[in-house]
């Protein structure tokens, strides 16, 4: 009896283990097929056909930077929503191709960026990139050297991603830390003046590098005097004793690369209470207007700057124009952004989706290398929505996408382009 | 039905079960597309860290909400190594004993405290280590992160990466599978769930709360290093992000989700770890937060137990069905970790 069960089992035991290699190796072929259909396909790279590109964006859909990490993804869904619908881009191979946006969410965690940089491989998806956030791109970016899958147009200030040498399938968007640190440098020059500089800096890579291109910038004049430096952790509450130290020295501009909205506000509050009225600068991530100047009183300093690439949005001449009228309508149907959208990353996101068409018109062949080849070649590009003086060239070694940037100073509502300070 | 779990409990049956998915571990990533070996990685790392999760929580009943800053410490450790050139086996071995000893300095303050103080001083670990990571940029490369990349599979191996890194993660994954299986079916396992269940219970038995609550939390510690380690041969790189408060949230949901005190659970847990975000990627990867959320919800609810008490379930509704004639008592079911949080509380108050 008992015998006859054992063998009952040992039976259903067999056939088990060969229902599970049977499905293995139907695995198997399943795979193998797939390989077999992708070397099928004479040259072209995976994931670009006769009629149609993947483009793969894995940004932060949801969780705590899904503000601007939907807004990086939404601006090129909309870009090439619109393209798609007037029939596509044509290449430069003469081909006609319609551009598939695919999104992934990485909630700002590297290691599902990483995940997401071996779905779009296994998905088949041609290039990927537009994607927010340092670590998040770095993590996936050895990676995408080693696949020869290009990461481009990443929306990160890490100088790494347009170094040619350590990233040679990468390109940055945004201007890097040091380029916004050396425009206002370059500005503070053309003044022509003897200035007496303060500088305050978050401590870590972000503040380092907006000091370091500030510094380039000045080193060879002997009129700009760096009269105190101080720094700050990024886990600090208050600066409030660096900004008296520096109140002390009598600058007369302060240069402070803080990323820190509400430190930024404080400080700007402080400064009036010490009565140490220099002219500012900011960085472009903390010199919102509404969200930063109007609560911390920025109309009380004789100039607050800082540095922009792109129009905002909001501004009316931006809703006004035949441009702006495409991007808000486009937003409309494409995306679930509602209205004029909180943050710059969906204009950038626009600016850079225009870019990669650029290089679309220009790649000759259907592969990532020509692809690469065709977006490291743009110069004379006029992107949309870029401010007079800021320029698209991706032909620098060093330099990402967004090659130059303009200095701004706020008015009291908004930010206008300045030559100068003063 | 019976006959089924009555040959389940033969030995030699257990031991075939068991090589036939040695087995098929073994043979998969040679079949597989390379995602689908690079998911399983990733499950292996996350289920080796849920484990560690399931010692202090699930069998000992200590909340702990710190376990992603073990994590991340050996991940470090590991980077560390593999920049300065160390040997392998060395750098696995810090990658365990490094985040231990952290552990174990930490537990020596916070087992004291017992109930909810012993959650706030774990929830201050990421908190803490976030920014500790940032600042000590000699070590850890700053908020730019770090990477290390060694894990490529070695030449004479004639695997692919995915392949190799597999091994790696599978390999030692399943000996610390074997290895918790073993401690809490074993005199330290029983001791850790009367100290769960009643503090005063296991001190009149000779039992010391302390001593059991610092080795857990001690073993936590060296599975979270050890599931740094891992994520270092999966990911390859790591930063301040990677030990940031929410992963440990999201750690102890897939806790809950797979079933604590379960080591079958914690496998589940990784899996439901990576899966669910690959998976609302493919459906709308606007959608995974809440997704998360509501699964979490739905097994609190409908599965106390977690995912791996559903087979259970399942039998218990279809003994009922047909009529109840069974009468061997349902097994216990799986308390909660709510439960014992509860019992911990009231004794605190």
């Amino acid at each position: 009896m008992n015998m006859r069960k054992n063998l009952k089992g040992a039976v259903g035991l067999v056939a088990m283990a060969s229902a599970v290699a049977l499905i293995l190796s139907g695995c198997a072929r399943g795979g193998d097929s797939g390989n077999e259909g992708d070397n099928g396909e004479t040259t072209a790279s995976p994931g670009i056909t006769d009629t149609t590109l993947t483009f793969g964006i894995t940004t932060p859909l949801t969780g705590a930077t899904a503000g601007p990490g939907n807004c990086t993804a939404d601006g090129a869904i909309a870009y090439f929503g619109v393209k798609n619908a007037e029939g596509g881009i044509t290449f430069g191979d003469g081909k006609t191709r319609t551009i598939e946006i695919k999104t992934y969410d990485d909630q700002y965690d590297p290691q599902k960026a990483l995940a997401n940089f071996q779905q779009m491989v296994a998905e088949g998806v041609f290039a990927g990139g537009i994607g927010l956030g340092t670590p998040t791109n770095r993590a996936w970016r050895e990676a995408a050297i080693d696949e020869g899958f290009p990461q481009v147009l990443a929306q990160t200030g890490d100088p790494l991603f347009s170094n040619r040498e350590e990233s040679p399938w990468q390109l940055g968007f945004v201007a890097t830390y040091p380029q916004e640190g050396r425009a206002f440098g370059e500005a503070l020059v053309a003044s022509g003046e003897p200035h007496k500089v303060a500088i305050l800096s978050q401590n870590d890579d972000y503040g380092e590098g907006y000091v370091e291109g500030f510094k380039e910038a000045i080193a060879d004049n002997p009129d700009i005097e760096i009269v105190g430096e101080l720094t700050y952790e990024a886990t600090d509450t208050s600066v409030d004793a660096q900004l008296t130290e520096l109140a002390g020295t009598g600058a007369d501009v302060f240069f402070n690369a803080m990323s820190i909205t509400p430190l930024v506000i404080a400080a700007l509050q402080k400064s009036q209470q010490l009565g140490w009225l220099p002219s500012w600068f900011l960085p472009s991530n903390t010199s919102s207007p509404v969200a930063i100047l109007e609560p911390g009183g920025g109309s009380a300093f004789p100039g607050i700057y800082t540095v922009a690439f792109s129009e905002a949005a909001a501004s009316p001449a931006f809703q006004e124009s035949e441009e702006g009228k495409v991007f808000m309508e486009a937003l409309a149907e494409y995306t679930n952004q509602d209205g004029i959208p909180g943050f710059p990353h969906c204009v950038w996101s626009w600016i850079a989706a225009a870019t990669l068409e650029q290089a679309f018109q220009n790649m000759t062949e259907p592969t990532r290398e020509s692809f690469m080849e065709a977006l490291l070649n743009i110069s004379d590009f006029d992107a949309p929505f870029m401010l007079p003086g800021a320029a698209i060239d991706t032909t620098q070694d060093g330099i990402p996408a967004v090659s130059e940037v303009v200095v701004q100073k706020y008015n009291g509502k908004g930010y206008e382009s300045i030559e100068a300070v003063g | 039905m019976s006959q089924v779990s009555d040959l389940l409990r033969r030995p030699w049956v257990r031991w075939l079960i068991l090589l036939v998915v040695a087995v098929v571990l073994a043979v998969l990533p040679l079949m597989l597309p390379v995602f689908v070996n690079q998911t399983l990685t990733r499950i292996g790392v996350y289920a080796v860290a849920v484990l560690g999760l399931n010692i202090i929580m699930g069998y000992t009943g200590q909340i702990m909400l710190g376990q992603i800053f073990f994590l991340g410490v050996g991940a470090y450790v590991t980077a560390y190594g593999v920049v300065n050139d160390w040997n392998i086996v060395v750098i696995f071995i810090a990658a365990c004993v490094i985040p231990a000893l952290l552990g174990l300095i930490i537990a020596f303050a916070a087992a004291r405290l017992g109930g909810l103080a012993i959650a706030m001083v774990t929830i201050a670990l990421p908190i803490i280590g976030v920014p500790l990571a940032k600042r000590l940029s000699d070590l850890t490369g700053g908020s730019q992160g770090t990477s290390a990349r060694f894990s490529s599979a070695p030449d004479w191996t004639g695997l692919y990466d995915d392949q190799w890194q597999y091994y790696v993660v599978i390999v030692i994954a399943a000996v610390a599978f074997a290895l918790a299986y073993n401690l809490v079916r074993g005199k330290y396992g029983r001791a850790m769930r009367i100290v769960k269940e009643n503090e005063a219970v296991a001190r009149s038995m000779g039992i010391s709360p302390y001593r059991y609550k610092v080795m857990a939390f001690t073993i936590a510690a060296l599975f979270g290093g050890a599931s740094g380690f891992l994520y270092m041969v999966a990911v390859q790189y790591t930063s301040p992000e990677t030990m940031a408060f929410h992963h440990s949230i999201s750690l102890l949901a897939a806790m809950v989700v797979g079933g604590a005190a379960s080591i079958a659970g914690s496998l589940i847990g990784g899996i439901y770890y990576v899966l669910v975000p690959q998976v609302t990627n493919a459906i709308d990867p606007t959608i995974t937060a809440i997704s998360q959320g509501v699964i979490l919800v739905a097994v609190l609810f409908l599965l106390p137990g977690g995912l791996v008490s559903l087979p259970r379930v399942i039998r218990r509704i279809f003994r009922r069905r047909s009529g109840g004639t069974d009468q061997t008592p349902s097994p216990q079911p799986t308390p909660p970790a709510t439960q014992a949080e509860g019992s911990e509380t009231e004794r605190q108050a």
